[in-house]
């Protein structure tokens, strides 16, 4: 081993962590485990909720089209029953 | 020997403690697949040389210290001077972090080519070229300043 060799051997010595390390460290192990999800996890399922929401508000919408133009047909079902109602009834007299 | 892997790997007291900290909590998870002391302190290193190469590329993304940004100190360091030490801290750290980590593996765990390879999971052959291109690097960049043999 050279100089160089001895130098590095000398400069890269263990070091120890801050005082109170070993605590953290068993501080954080009877610590009930919390499950961090990644970030892109994070992401993806606010884009399935986004998603979601964005079918139902679909859904709903289509539905109250439906429901419209049931009401429509209706209505003109009604007027068009009351004009032939009211032109028998004339006949009638 | 996590901590002081990581401190020297990153040069940053607080990533290496945090590293640390999360190569100890995984060695509590995994207490029962370790079969003898000797494998604790294999398995030991090997996560700290993963975590802390994982880390140095998540913060890659951050400026670092290029070589020739590593301050001329105002005196010639001489061998055995602290001030050499710190400057050989600093230049490690600018090196690429497949040579930093050999040298550090080589260096401060004492380990052989073989264990390094082993540790990091690379060829011998890349390990050897590891170290002797970082000594050639760290020699050249030391004659520059005027540091030379004893």
């Amino acid at each position: 081993m050279d100089w160089l060799e001895e130098e590095l051997k000398s400069a890269l010595s263990r070091k120890e962590p801050a005082g109170g390390f070993d605590e953290r460290v068993l501080a954080a192990a009877r610590r009930p485990k919390t499950v961090m999800l990644p970030r892109r996890w994070m992401a993806a399922a606010a884009a399935l909720v986004v998603l979601a929401g964005a079918g139902q508000a679909y859904r709903w919408h289509r539905g109250q089209e439906a429901r419209d133009q049931v009401m429509l047909a209706m209505r003109i079902t009604g007027k068009k029953l009351s004009y032939v109602q009211t032109r028998i009834a004339g006949d009638r007299q | 020997m996590v901590f002081s892997v990581a401190y020297h790997f990153l040069h940053d007291r607080e990533l290496a403690e945090e590293i640390a900290q999360d190569v100890f909590l995984s060695l509590h998870r995994n207490l029962g697949a370790l079969e003898s002391a000797a494998h604790a302190a294999h398995w030991l290193r090997k996560v700290a040389v993963q975590r802390s190469i994982d880390a140095a590329r998540r913060r890659s993304r951050r400026p670092q210290v290029a070589l020739d940004d590593v301050a001329e100190p105002g005196e010639r360091p001489a061998p055995g001077d602290p001030l050499l030490g710190e400057l050989l801290r600093k230049l490690i750290a600018t090196l690429p972090e497949g040579q930093r980590m050999a040298m550090v593996l080589r260096y401060q765990e004492d380990l052989d080519p073989s264990e390094i390879a082993a540790v990091m999971g690379i060829p011998l052959g890349t390990v050897k070229s590891h170290i002797q291109r970082s000594l050639a690097l760290l020699r050249e960049k030391l004659a520059r300043r005027g540091v030379g043999e004893r």
